[in-house]
């Protein structure tokens, strides 16, 4: 009874803290180009105001315009279930799926804000759709390759069994196979959380490519969507640090207290990570959009040479 | 075999260097800019001496110790140092014509690797060596030399070509360092300062091509065909 | 006595460059060259019958001398001693530029090319092959134009990038020995042999080939041949003599010396399959690039390209006759080589200009020059009663009695395409119409007319004439010491170990 607590506790965390975390990045950006920043809890704010907004619906959307934030933010309900959040031992349900289910069902909701983008038939909802997906035809690839490596390296595709692994043994977690799959599970964090630096943090629709895909919406809709990339973002940093990089901090028994600091410890290292990613993005200039093809191709790599070096441990 | 009885912390040392190293030449590979090339290519020999005197430490070849500091010498230091003068004296600062972007380099790069593992375990489990740090070897040894022979082909740039052929002769010697440790001394001395020679010619050769075609874009030279 | 011969053979050029950049005086390079030349020539003849005692070894086991090293310094200091004497004449006749930097460079070239058949360590043999590229490069563009600039760049990339193959091969070969011998061991042919037959398969045959495709490389055969017709055409004519008669030969010691070492590790059927299917392709490419040439000295270096390929089917089949064959193709190829380079040169200087399409009535021109390259033609193409005749019959014989007799057909076909097309040039040249009025127009008429009927001087012809004698008599007379040696020869290359 007390996991099935757990695992809605999982759920409720993702839902909650994932503004604060958008939030911070964004908060943190600003400082860093010496602007006072909207506020760690903006976010929040944004979101009750288009709650409480009436929503605007074009006269062209079709029934994929209404379904797409519902499926997306479903989606992004589910994910959780699978990984570890604040525990180190399987919850109830969280074999429902391995890495590659979570990988999907992560897609999945991508897939549908793709198609509401093309839905209404605008032009920035088309080139948002057609950019997105043109990071997608080499990001997928490359992020099943990862997690293929993950799983030779732990010879299970489970993300439980991947962090005992990394605790227990120091010698895996400095190995060259764990690193490169570090570096290469970075270089698609970026990716799929939109900080690239190709797009512009200013919301011009010139640099968008996510962002793009959802500017015909509004009101609840368009809060359903915001908080569904904010938790995919909140989940891609959770299966990062909580599978690979920092597989410390995690509960072991389960009980209240120990879920509590699991949850304050997940935040402080999302923290370390989001000053890695502000640093990476404000430090480079913009690219041009075509330059996006380097960094997958540096992501490629590292997941190949991962892999190699797994199988010559 | 030498490789095959190593304490695990020299072998994951070997394997630490040994693929910092093919790190190393995929960012030659993926890199536009002719100081890059040689900044990696100068960090790559640093690393294979000092897996030489790693290997001469742990395998009590204390010839290798040598060569160790002899490589650092003259790969890690001379070499650079000649090639930067070439450099200089080019005008040129990255490389402008080639016939295939970094990036699409790389995952051919990667390719090849893999290329070279199936190869390399193929013959480990043939000779029975497979799980040792021999295999690594002979991984990084072969996936050096393809990308190596992949740099000649699709680099325009007269240094990037000279560069080329130096990342072949680092990748026989990584090779050669945890494969045949105990090979006679003066083979590689002599083929050390060979490859002293060989840069020095290219220097004659670049201010000749340089001089005569006023270019060093190698792509340019197509008068002689058939 | 032969610690004597091979001290003038090595250090006669060595003193010759020492010579040539410490007195600058031209007519004095000339003949310091000359005269390590011939002081080689003289001690390589009388070397050739005392190698047949076995091999020698010298210098703690780095020199060796055996039959076949002595043979092949056979074939080199003759194109050497002819490619001076040559080079004399040529050299006068081009604006005199830096005159002691040339033959000091020819005599460097000459010493790396004689020194590679003595190498018994295999890497420092290696290492001689890549100091005859180095040196050559720089013969190569020794008249500074783009064309041959850009034949030295491609030259020494790729057969620099090629021999480094070769190095990996014996790397792999001196790991898999290791395996079996110990961590150190002596890297010389004699030791290979002996590893060899324990030494395991897969590695045996993967440093076969890395070894054949680099060292093919350094040979010119396809399709590592590009750098080839390149760096012959483009560099001076006794440097296009040196490089097709001389260094193809060194290099093929190294082939020949690995394809024993392979038959001692009895690695079946394949390595020499793959000698002779490579062969057969070189003989292909250069039969198609022969019969559209419209270079004169290009042509000569497909010619080189097929010769090569003629003798690496030679060496290829095997057994006495294939090995008795290619080694006499080898001493007909040197001569014969260099009889049609210096007929070229000659032909460049009295017709200002490379192009076949250019050169006209040439026996009018150039009577005596004009008939000894005619003859020298007619003989580079196989036909008797000239020397490559009974070589090509007699691989042609071991071809068809080996299991590869399908090469020794294609052979066949290939070496009559390319007796057409190459004859057909000389016919053009020879016997054809006069230029049209068009191409008149468009000839520069850049030299005094006085300077274009300058006649050849002597030091231009006399090398031809020694050329073309003893390839007269060499087709017609098998001396029976030849053949004595052959069979030493090929008794130690096909027991895969000396007796």
């Amino acid at each position: 009874m007390r996991d099935v607590w757990l695992q809605v506790a999982q759920v409720l965390t993702v839902i909650a803290l994932a503004p604060l975390l958008q939030g911070v990045i964004l908060q943190w950006e600003e400082r860093v180009q010496r602007a006072r920043g909207p506020g760690i809890f903006q976010p929040y704010r944004d979101l009750w105001k288009l709650f409480h907004k009436q929503g605007v619906v074009p006269h062209s959307a079709s029934f994929i315009y209404w379904i797409a934030p519902i499926v997306a933010f479903t989606c992004m309900l589910t994910v959780p279930i699978l990984i570890p959040v604040l525990t180190d031992f399987p919850l109830p349900e969280s074999d429902m799926g391995d890495i590659l289910g979570g990988g999907l069902i992560l897609t999945l909701g991508s897939f549908f804000i793709t198609l509401a983008g093309l839905d209404s038939g605008s032009a920035y909802g088309g080139i948002g759709s057609s950019r997105a997906v043109m990071l997608a035809i080499l990001a997928e690839p490359t992020l099943i390759l990862v997690f293929v490596g993950i799983t030779l390296l732990a010879k299970a595709m489970l993300p439980f069994v991947v962090n005992h692994l990394l605790v227990a043994q120091p010698a895996v977690y400095w190995s060259p196979a764990h690193l490169f799959l570090v570096a290469a599970f970075f270089i698609l964090l970026l990716v799929e959380t939109d900080r690239l630096p190709i797009h512009s943090s200013t919301h011009i629709e010139v640099y968008m490519i996510d962002e793009a895909r959802i500017l015909e919406y509004s009101g609840p809709l368009l809060a359903l969507l915001k908080w569904a990339s904010m938790m995919k973002q909140f989940i891609l940093y959770t299966i990062f640090c909580n599978v690979l990089l920092l597989p410390w901090g995690l509960s072991r028994r389960g009980a209240a207290l120990g879920a509590l600091a699991a949850a304050g410890a997940l935040f402080a290292k999302f923290l370390l990570v989001a000053l890695t990613v502000v640093f990476v993005e404000t430090a480079q200039s913009r690219l041009r959009y075509y330059r996006y093809q380097e960094p997958l191709a540096v992501s490629f790599l590292l997941a190949v040479l991962a892999i190699v070096a797994n199988q010559l441990r | 075999m030498f490789a095959a009885q190593l304490p695990p912390l020299a072998a994951s040392l070997f394997s630490l260097v040994a693929i910092a190293s093919l790190l190393l030449s995929f960012v030659m590979l993926g890199s536009r800019w002719l100081t890059d090339y040689l900044v990696a290519f100068a960090a790559q020999s640093w690393l294979i001496a000092c897996l030489s005197a790693a290997i001469g430490y742990y395998g009590h070849f204390p010839e290798l110790y040598v060569i160790a500091a002899l490589t650092a010498l003259f790969r890690g230091v001379v070499l650079p140092y000649l090639i930067l003068g070439i450099i200089k004296r080019l005008d040129v600062d990255r490389e402008m014509h080639e016939r295939l972007s970094p990036s699409a380099c790389l995952v051919v790069g990667a390719l090849l690797v893999l290329f070279a593992f199936l190869i390399s375990s193929h013959l480990g489990q043939a000779l029975g060596l497979s799980g040792t740090v021999a295999v690594l070897a002979l991984t990084v040894m072969l996936s050096m030399k393809l990308i190596g022979f992949l740099m000649l082909t699709v680099r325009n740039e007269a240094l990037s070509q000279i560069l080329a052929l130096l990342v072949l002769e680092n990748g026989i010697f990584l090779g050669s360092q945890i494969l045949v440790p105990g090979m006679p001394l003066l083979i590689e001395l002599v083929i050390l300062f060979d490859l002293l020679v060989v840069v020095a010619c290219f220097g004659v050769l670049v201010r000749f091509l340089l001089a005569q075609t006023g270019t060093s874009d190698a792509s340019r030279l197509r008068r002689l065909v058939g | 006595m032969v610690p004597i011969l091979l001290g003038v053979i090595l250090l006669a050029p060595l003193g010759a460059v020492i010579g040539c950049l410490g007195i600058r005086h031209p007519r004095f390079v000339e003949l310091l060259n000359l005269a390590a030349a011939v002081s080689v020539f003289l001690a390589v003849l009388v070397l050739l019958p005392l190698a047949l005692a076995g091999p020698y070894l010298f210098w703690g086991g780095y020199l060796i001398v055996d039959p076949l090293s002595a043979w092949v310094l056979l074939s080199v200091a003759s194109v050497y001693l002819l490619a001076s004497i040559y080079a004399i004449g040529y050299m006068r006749s081009s604006p005199d530029r830096d005159l002691y930097r040339f033959y000091a460079l020819f005599a460097g070239f000459g010493l790396t090319t004689l020194a590679g058949p003595l190498m018994n360590n295999v890497g420092v043999y290696w290492i001689a092959i890549e100091l005859t590229t180095l040196v050559s490069t720089f013969l190569v563009c020794f008249e500074l134009g783009r064309e041959s600039i850009e034949a030295a760049w491609k030259y020494i990339v790729i057969v620099s990038g090629g021999i480094s193959l070769a190095l990996l091969g014996i790397i792999f070969y001196y790991w898999g020995g290791s395996l079996i011998v110990g961590a150190t061991y002596d890297l010389t042919w004699a030791m290979l042999r002996h590893v060899a037959p324990q030494v395991d398969h897969t590695i045996g045959l993967m440093s076969f080939l890395l070894v054949f495709i680099g060292f093919g490389t350094k040979v010119g055969l396809a399709p590592m041949h590009t750098w080839l017709p390149d760096a012959h055409s483009e560099g001076p004519a006794p440097v296009s003599a040196m490089l097709s008669g001389a260094l193809l030969n060194t290099a093929m010691v190294g082939i020949v010396r690995f394809i024993q070492v392979s038959d001692a590790a009895q690695l079946g059927l394949m390595p020499r399959t793959v000698v002779v299917s490579i062969g057969a392709l070189s003989l292909f490419v250069a039969a198609l690039f022969i019969t559209r040439q419209t270079g004169i000295k290009r042509l000569m270096a497909y010619s080189s390209v097929e010769h090569m390929g003629v003798m690496a089917l030679g060496f290829g089949f095997g057994g006495p006759l294939g090995v008795a064959g290619a080694l006499y193709h080898m001493l007909g190829h040197s001569l014969n080589k260099s009889l049609m380079f210096f007929g070229a040169g000659n032909a460049m200087h009295v017709f200002h200009s490379k192009r076949i399409g250019r050169m006209h009535r040439v026996l009018s021109r150039m009577p005596v020059s004009g008939l000894l390259w005619l003859a020298g033609a007619v003989a580079i193409t196989g036909a008797p009663p000239f020397g490559l005749f009974p070589g090509e019959f007699t691989i042609l014989r071991a071809g068809l009695a080996g299991p590869n007799g399908w090469a020794a057909l294609i052979m066949l076909i290939l070496l009559i395409v390319i007796f057409v097309g190459f004859l057909n040039h000389f016919r053009a040249m020879y016997f054809g119409h006069a230029m049209k009025p068009r191409d008149e127009t468009r000839h520069v008429p850049d030299r005094s007319a006085a300077e274009r009927h300058e006649p050849l001087s002597g030091w231009c012809l006399v090398p031809m004439w020694l050329a073309l004698i003893p390839l007269l008599v060499l087709g017609l007379w098998w001396p029976q010491s030849f053949m004595h040696y052959f069979s030493a020869i090929a008794t130690e290359l096909s027991m895969g170990g000396s007796p």
